[in-house]
């Protein structure tokens, strides 16, 4: 098991809504919003939202994991956004 | 001894009992894996990017994870060597999948 799959899922939890570069296996980096680390095999779920109104996803698996840096931290519109990427039909926001 | 189980264990020690599902290791990874396991939920029936060890890049339509997961069940797997019907990709070879939604 690599460090990153060491970490507790409080340590894990202090890189959701945060934009975080991912350095992975074979020089691979990924970017994006970290939507989740899933607490069993330590996966990085990562949001990005390209110009086409889409959501792009990239999941990096755990423990091809080498390094995670936080660049940014999400504000509270970007943080009700990648809250309802994943969230089930009933429970959508919807605009008056 | 694996991570669940040992997460399991900080618990209740942490407790001296019973580990207590509202602690907040617990719900932490509670909030954590129900989000990851939406995201396999949207990902079904989508056509996913695969990028695997040594350089291979391989994408297909998941149908199925398994639980922790250790594989996918992929249809319509392009691979240099041609469309595969049905195939499974194990996660230990795999070291990131994209897909828009």
């Amino acid at each position: 098991m690599n460090d990153w799959q060491m970490k507790s899922p409080l340590d894990w939890e202090t890189y959701v809504n945060k934009r975080v570069k991912v350095a992975a296996a074979e020089k691979n980096e990924y970017e994006g919003w970290a939507l989740t680390v899933d607490p069993v095999s330590a996966n990085v779920v990562l949001a990005n939202f390209p110009e086409n109104g889409r959501v792009s996803i990239v999941v990096v698996l755990g423990h091809a994991v080498q390094e995670v840096d936080v660049l940014q931290e999400a504000d509270d519109e970007m943080k009700a956004r990648l809250s309802c990427i994943f969230a089930p039909e009933e429970s959508k926001a919807y605009s008056p | 001894s694996s991570p669940r189980f040992q997460a399991l264990l900080g618990t209740g020690a942490a407790g001296g009992g019973h580990p207590k599902t509202s602690s907040p290791p617990q719900a932490a990874r509670a909030a954590l894996r129900l989000r990851y396991l939406r995201s396999l939920g949207a990902m079904r029936g989508l056509p996913v990017s695969f990028t695997l060890h040594e350089g291979g890049r391989v994408g297909a339509v998941v149908a199925a994870a398994d639980a922790p997961p250790l594989a996918f069940q992929v249809d319509a797997l392009r691979t240099p060597l041609g469309l595969q019907a049905a195939a499974l990709l194990r996660c230990s070879d795999i070291i990131a999948y994209a897909f828009e939604m």
